[in-house]
C-alpha cells in the first residue's frame, strides 16, 4: 500500500529512527545536486568583466584567492546539504537541511565585497531567519497529527490525514527559505561574481522545491 | 488535557503575531536582528507543545539552526556596517576580580553540574566555568579546551553507534553519551567565557 507520488521505494536505509528511502524521483535529484557539487569542487571560478557600454573600454573585478576558498567551500556545503535534504525521510530532517541551505545560500554571496551584495544577502537572510518559524511549525503539526516524522508512514496511508494547515506552513517556509519559483527575489544578491559557486544558490532552491512538492503530496 | 495544549498554541500564536508586527513596524536592521531572535524562539514553542520526548529531541536542532543563522547574520552585519576590533570589556567590579567567591561558586556549579550529567549538566557546570572566566583575565592556549570539545562530541557519537548497533551494551552507551555531552558542553560555554575574557584589559 505504497502510493506513487515519486515511485515505488526502490532501497530504505533505516537507521535507527532517521531513515533515507531512494525513488526514481529522489535519485534523479540526488545525482543531480551531487553533479553540481563536484562541478563546484574542480572547476575554477570566473573572472566577472565589466563594459562599458557604447565603449571598447572593459575592466576585470579582482577576487581574491581567500574569498574564493570561502565560497568554495559554502558551495560545497550547501551542496551537501541539498543531497542530504534530497535523499532524507524524515520530515524534520528536511526542514533541517532546507534551513541549512537557506544559511549556505546567504553564506556563498556575503564574502564578496560589495555593498549591494551584502546588504541584498543581509535582507534575505532576515526573511530566511523568519521563515524557520513556519517551516518548524509545519513538522510540528505533522508530528503532532500523524504521531510520526517517517515519510514512509505517511505513504502507507495509516496515519491520520495532514491537515493543509501543515502542509501551507512548511510550503510557506520553504519559499521564505527563498527557494523556487520565489527565488528570483533574490537577484541582487546574483550581481556577486564567481559563476561555479553562485549557481549552486539557484540549483538548491529548484531541487528543494522539487522535494518539498513530492512531500506535501505524501500525507 | 487538550485543552491546555490549546492555550499553549493560542499564546504562541499571539505572541508571533505580536513579533510579526514588530518585525514590520522596525526599520533598523539590527533591530530587526534582534526582534527575529524572538521570533525563533516561538517556532521552539511550537516544537515544544508537541509534549513528548520527541519535541525535546526537534528542540535542539532547531535551536541549533537558529544560532547558526543567527550567527551568519551578524557577521554579515559587522562587515556591512564596517564595525571591527571593538574592544569588549570584562567584569570590572573589586568584588569579583579580587575575592575568592567566584571560584568557590564556580567549583559549586561546576560539582552540582557533573552530578545532573547530560546537557542540563554541561549547562550549568559551563555556567560556572564562563561566570570564573569571566571574573579571571584568563589567557593561556585555547586549542587544548577545543581539542577537549572535539573528543567528547566523538564520545557522545560513538555512544550513539553503540546504541544502534549493539543495543545490547546500552547502559556503557548511556553513560557515554551522558559524559561526553557534559564535556561538550561545559568546555563550548567556557571557551565562550575565555573569549569574552581575552580582550579584558
Amino acid at each position: 500500500m505504497i502510493d506513487l507520488v515519486g515511485g515505488v521505494p526502490l532501497y530504505i536505509l533505516e537507521f535507527g529512527d532517521e531513515l533515507v528511502y531512494l525513488t526514481p524521483y529522489t535519485i534523479t535529484l540526488f545525482l543531480l545536486a551531487l553533479t553540481f557539487t563536484v562541478l563546484a569542487l574542480i572547476s575554477q571560478p570566473e573572472k566577472q568583466i565589466d563594459i562599458a557600454f557604447g565603449g571598447d573600454a572593459y575592466r576585470a573585478k579582482e577576487i581574491s584567492v581567500d574569498e574564493m576558498r570561502f565560497r568554495r567551500f559554502m558551495a560545497i556545503a550547501c551542496g551537501l546539504a541539498t543531497m542530504g535534504a534530497m535523499v532524507t525521510g524524515d520530515i524534520f530532517n528536511f526542514t533541517l537541511f532546507t534551513a541549512m541551505v537557506g544559511i549556505t545560500n546567504v553564506g556563498i554571496v556575503a564574502a564578496v565585497k560589495s555593498p549591494h551584495v551584502q546588504d541584498a544577502a543581509y535582507q534575505y537572510g532576515l526573511v530566511a531567519l523568519a521563515a524557520t518559524v513556519p517551516l518548524f511549525a509545519g513538522a510540528a503539526v505533522y508530528a503532532a497529527v500523524t504521531g510520526s516524522l517517517s515519510m514512509i508512514e505517511l505513504m502507507k496511508g495509516t496515519v491520520p490525514a495532514v491537515p493543509l494547515i501543515a502542509k501551507g506552513m512548511l510550503m510557506l517556509g520553504v519559499i521564505g527559505e527563498g527557494m523556487a519559483p520565489f527565488y528570483a527575489a533574490k537577484a541582487e544578491m546574483f550581481r556577486a561574481p564567481g559563476a561555479p559557486y553562485v549557481i549552486m544558490c539557484s540549483l538548491s532552491s529548484l531541487l528543494i522545491f522539487l522535494r518539498v512538492v513530492e512531500i506535501i503530496m505524501l500525507g | 488535557m487538550w485543552a491546555q495544549y490549546s492555550y499553549g498554541i493560542l499564546v504562541i500564536m499571539v505572541a508571533a503575531v505580536i513579533a510579526f508586527y514588530a518585525l514590520a513596524r522596525e526599520r533598523d536592521d539590527l533591530h530587526k536582528l534582534l526582534l527575529l531572535d524572538l521570533v525563533e524562539i516561538v517556532a521552539l514553542g511550537i516544537i515544544a507543545m508537541l509534549g513528548t520526548d520527541l519535541a525535546e529531541a526537534l528542540i535542539l536542532p532547531g535551536l541549533t539552526v537558529g544560532i547558526a543563522e543567527l550567527l551568519a547574520l551578524s557577521q554579515i552585519y559587522c562587515t556591512k556596517e564596517g564595525i571591527r576590533n571593538r574592544p569588549v570589556m570584562g567584569l570590572n567590579i573589586e568584588v569579583i576580580t579580587k575575592s575568592d567567591a567566584p571560584l568557590i561558586l564556580s567549583i559549586f556549579l561546576v560539582a552540582y553540574g557533573m552530578v545532573l550529567s547530560g546537557f542540563t549538566g554541561g549547562g550549568v557546570a559551563g555556567l560556572g566555568l564562563v561566570f570564573l572566566f569571566i571574573s579571571r583575565t584568563y589567557r593561556n592556549d585555547l586549542n587544548l579546551l577545543e581539542m577537549a570539545s572535539g573528543i567528547s562530541w566523538a564520545i557522545w557519537i560513538f555512544a550513539f553507534f553503540v546504541f544502534m548497533f549493539l543495543p545490547q551494551y546500552w547502559f556503557v552507551a548511556l553513560m557515554g553519551a551522558a559524559i561526553g555531552i557534559l564535556l561538550k558542553v561545559t568546555v563550548k560555554m567556557s571557551l565562550v567565557g575565555t573569549m569574552w575574557g581575552k580582550q579584558h584589559d
